[in-house]
């Protein structure tokens, strides 16, 4: 998670949403100052490193998902590795210290989706990293700066006061906010807490707290930490294969695959062109039906348009979202000619959902596949090698190779690592010639 | 004509001109000015804003924006907004609107902010201070009416951090002169980072809300004017996908009438309530029907004499977070029924030292909280324009006083004097500020629309 999560902020930086978060940003430089992933050139201050770093990791749906929906990892990452870089009294904090905060970042959000039965679901009304991922990023932070009991419960209550963001700007420039600000919003709670700032102590647990986000808030006692059981353990993350929200995942798949049989069966060398209606049979969700979006940001939250372009494309990537792809004539005319579908037995959760694509042929022909379970999904995760090469082609031409390297090999030996400053000395661009000698280990 | 919600907002920032501004608008919205002001100085001797000015003062490269009652001090604006917000609200001493809301606290510190930040020969006047902040309530009080829900006392969102947001972004784009299309999407980046739970009223924790709502709507219009862009639909009610609906259970946008000619701002039609003392508006009811009975009291008993009290029956209306029988710290004594009802009884008058640590825990209080009983009566509706407060003394002797207040002093049927508004200023601001600077401040504010940069008003602060 971690790997990809930094892939996939790195390659974000090169977005035009980020770019205006990194202009206003720098307003606010100082003393104290973090790694701005892919820039030498400028450090901010921690929290606004967090909220350009979140910002990066979301900028193009991207980033990982779990089970019950949120994104994870970029609402607790980029808060913690700021964090870690601008620590009072400049103490060291180990690869281990790191990698701990991070997975309690990302437990508290797993433990607090399990309060609502709702959440399970695809979301309706706010942006679930917006409520749970400003808690994680605030657990997060705690964890790192060993806040005592009482100032953890002071910080979560806090971040309960910046969390929520209605779904309506999901699909619009400002979706990759909702997570650059729980990152930033969760590091400012903790940082307050710090300070002596109390909340109410009992806010998980009222349903004006954390209650006010759902409709079925039922908080639950959670086990000792004993032999802990976490939920990493038992329910694995889906790490995205394009940059388009998870559900169009399941709709590039059959529509791959739909593609390779026609072009298979056929001899004609243009099939695509003889087909009459695509038919997309996928559970009802209202952002991220959109017969002819208009913006990337529309595109990636668009299951006609990734099945159009699957079709056409065979597969999906990062340049499928260019301006240029989207607005393609042949892509606009298959637009056109595709519908949507909701089974009943089609439930809008990550879980249980499935994509069934239907092409019909001017000949009458029909040809269908289905996907229950795309590649890179935690039912069917992708291999070593598979997240290795995205996040290369992420940061090719982002970072040099060396730090490329330098951040793989950081990650993979993480609990090794005695100062994590190494992650944002080659997160900055820097290789391994800029650490002291005492902190290469290869 | 008619437009809906999201056009109307935008053109309304856009439109809105001086000439809009009638006589009374301009009157109670300068009032408000000053209160908040007067408030917010005071409220920097409090420990939370202690707190949020300390954690500011990490971040402070590009400092050029005031602090209420630290002379020395900048602080970059948006932080300048955050920690001045926070002072406002964290006595729960500020203004209060209905439908409900603390309305000044979430758009003047942005507004002051802003002001400092603007480059010497582009600073707005202050006519254009005072129109700005009249756009930032006007947006906010527009909002609550597309919800019936929000004409109550709030029970799961606290509305300065829901609509509070949006006024903030509402009056800087204003004053900033951001296009139409940057006002609309500065509406949409603002609802992004709108909202805070009801559970952390009565804590430290509550005055952030007034102070993040200030300072993330100034945010959201900076980012706005560098060109960022969000659902420009975002108040409009789209089922399946929330946008500001979210916030509510109940919510209708209405279509607005253009912003023409004759365009006539809410504070016309509805005037602000100011508090008299540093606690929770509802809490302003009972403690004037509590001081009524106690005249009564001394007048039948001779002095205040708590023995004679069998028990003190408080009749309210049903709002949990304000229904406190023992109330442990100052923020808790601020949302407390029960507590500001004993105090006015003991002490004859309910003030700023009425909830200082040795006030909240005397024994003669804690021996009249033990004795008060709570009735919610179905005609007590928990709502700012119609909830009344009663406090009944049940005597041993078996004889019965009752003080009941429908409307108390400071409530927009009821309004402030100028003297009292004027009295109330001076005694806040005296915590902090010399004579001199506290009358150039009711003078700047007086002639606001004489003013020729109204960045004068941050700086004397």
């Amino acid at each position: 998670m971690i790997l990809d999560t930094l892939g996939v902020g790195l390659l974000g930086t090169s977005t035009e949403v980020c770019h205006k978060v990194a202009q206003y940003s720098k307003i606010y430089s100082s003393d104290l100052s973090s790694t701005i992933w892919g820039h030498l050139d400028f450090r901010l201050p921690p929290v606004y490193a967090a909220f350009v770093n979140g910002v990066a990791v979301h900028s193009m749906d991207f980033d990982d998902t779990w089970h019950p929906a949120t994104h994870p990892s970029g609402a607790v990452l980029p808060a913690v590795i700021a964090l870690s870089e601008a620590f009072p009294q400049k103490k060291k904090i180990s690869g281990l210290d790191l990698l701990l905060a991070f997975n309690v970042g990302i437990e508290v959000q797993g433990r607090l989706l399990h309060f609502s039965r709702e959440a399970r679901n695809i979301p309706r009304r706010f942006h679930p990293p917006a409520v749970v991922g400003t808690m994680g990023s605030a657990a997060a932070c705690a964890k790192l700066l060993a806040l005592d009991q009482q100032e953890c419960k002071n910080a979560l209550a806090i971040a309960a006061s910046y969390a929520g963001a209605p779904l309506a700007n999901a699909a619009t420039q400002i979706k990759p906010l909702h997570v650059g600000n729980a990152a930033k919003h969760g590091l400012e709670a903790a940082c307050l807490a710090l300070q002596g700032l109390q909340g109410n102590k009992q806010i998980l647990d009222e349903e004006s707290g954390m209650g006010a986000f759902y409709t079925d808030y039922n908080p639950q006692t959670l086990p000792t930490l004993q032999s802990y059981p976490w939920l990493l353990e038992q329910q694995d993350v889906a790490i995205k294969r394009f940059p388009a929200h998870l559900a169009t995942h399941w709709v590039a798949d059959a529509a791959s695959s739909v593609r390779r049989k026609l072009v298979q069966s056929s001899e004609n060398l243009t099939p695509l062109d003889k087909i009459g209606k695509v038919i997309l049979k996928v559970p009802e969700v209202r952002y991220v039906n959109r017969p002819s979006p208009a913006s990337e940001h529309e595109a990636r939250h668009s299951f006609q348009f990734v099945a159009c372009s699957a079709l056409l494309d065979g597969s999906m990537s990062v340049q499928s979202f260019a301006s240029k792809n989207i607005h393609r004539p042949a892509l606009r005319e298959l637009l056109c000619k595709t519908q949507l579908e909701h089974p009943p037995d089609n439930t809008p959760s990550f879980d249980s959902l499935y994509c069934e694509v239907s092409v019909t042929l001017q000949d009458g022909n029909t040809i269908t596949d289905r996907c229950t379970t795309f590649y890179g999904h935690w039912r069917k995760p992708l291999k070593k090698e598979d997240l290795e090469e995205k996040f290369q082609s992420n940061v090719l031409g982002i970072l040099p190779t060396e730090a490329m390297e330098g951040i793989i090999e950081t990650v993979y030996n993480l609990e090794k690592v005695e100062d994590c400053s190494v992650l944002s000395t080659f997160l900055s661009g820097q290789s391994a010639r800029a650490l002291p000698k005492k902190l290469r280990f290869f | 004509l008619w437009l809906k919600g999201h056009n109307f907002f935008a053109s309304f920032i856009r439109a809105a001109r001086p000439e809009h501004l009638s006589p009374t608008v301009r009157q109670r919205s300068k009032r408000m000015i000053l209160d908040s002001i007067g408030v917010g100085l005071v409220g920097s001797t409090t420990r939370v804003f202690d707190i949020a000015l300390r954690y500011c003062r990490l971040y402070s490269s590009v400092a050029v924006s005031s602090v209420y009652g630290k002379p020395g001090v900048k602080l970059s604006p948006t932080l300048a907004a955050f920690t001045n917000g926070v002072a406002t609200h964290s006595m729960d001493f500020d203004d209060t609107w209905h439908p409900a809301t603390h309305p000044s606290g979430a758009v003047l510190p942005a507004l002051l902010a802003a002001s400092q930040m603007l480059p010497p020969n582009t600073k707005p006047n202050g006519l254009d201070f005072l129109l700005a902040f009249n756009v930032g309530l006007e947006v906010q009080g527009r909002l609550m009416h597309f919800s019936t829900e929000a004409h109550d006392i709030p029970k799961r969102f606290h509305p300065p951090s829901v609509v509070g947001t949006l006024g903030s972004a509402a009056a800087t784009a204003k004053l900033l002169s951001l296009s139409s299309a940057q006002c609309c999407h500065a509406l949409g980046i603002a609802a992004s980072l709108a909202g805070a739970p009801m559970a952390n009223a009565a804590t430290q924790a509550k005055p952030l809300h007034v102070g993040n709502a200030t300072r993330l709507g100034l945010e959201a219009a900076l980012l706005a004017g560098r060109g960022m862009e969000a659902n420009p639909l975002i108040l409009d009610d789209i089922p399946g996908c929330s946008g500001f609906s979210a916030f509510y259970s109940v919510y209708q946008p209405k279509p607005l009438s253009a912003p023409g000619e004759h365009h006539e701002f809410l504070l016309e039609k509805q005037d602000i309530a100011f508090k008299r003392f540093p606690a929770h508006l509802g809490m302003h009811w009972v403690v004037d029907a509590a001081l009524s009975v106690r005249n009564l009291f001394i007048n039948y008993a001779g002095s205040f004499s708590p023995s004679l009290i069998r028990s003190i029956m408080l009749k309210i209306p049903v709002s949990k977070y304000i229904n406190r029988p023992f109330p442990s710290s100052e923020h808790q004594a601020r949302h407390s029924f029960q507590f500001n009802a004993c105090a006015a009884l003991l002490d004859g008058e309910v003030g700023l030292g009425s909830f200082s640590e040795s006030s909240i825990q005397r024994q003669e209080l804690r021996e009249l909280l033990d004795k008060v009983v709570v009735e919610h009566p179905e005609d007590n509706v928990a709502n700012f324009d119609k909830m009344y407060g009663e406090v009944a003394l049940l005597l041993h002797s078996g004889d019965v006083l009752t003080g009941k207040c429908d409307t108390f002093y400071g409530h927009w049927r009821k309004p402030l004097s100028k003297e009292s508004l004027l009295k109330k200023f001076r005694s806040n601001a005296s915590h902090v500020l010399p004579e001199e600077k506290i009358e150039t401040i009711i003078t700047l504010v007086d002639n606001l629309e004489n003013l020729a940069d109204s960045s004068q008003l941050a700086c004397s602060l």
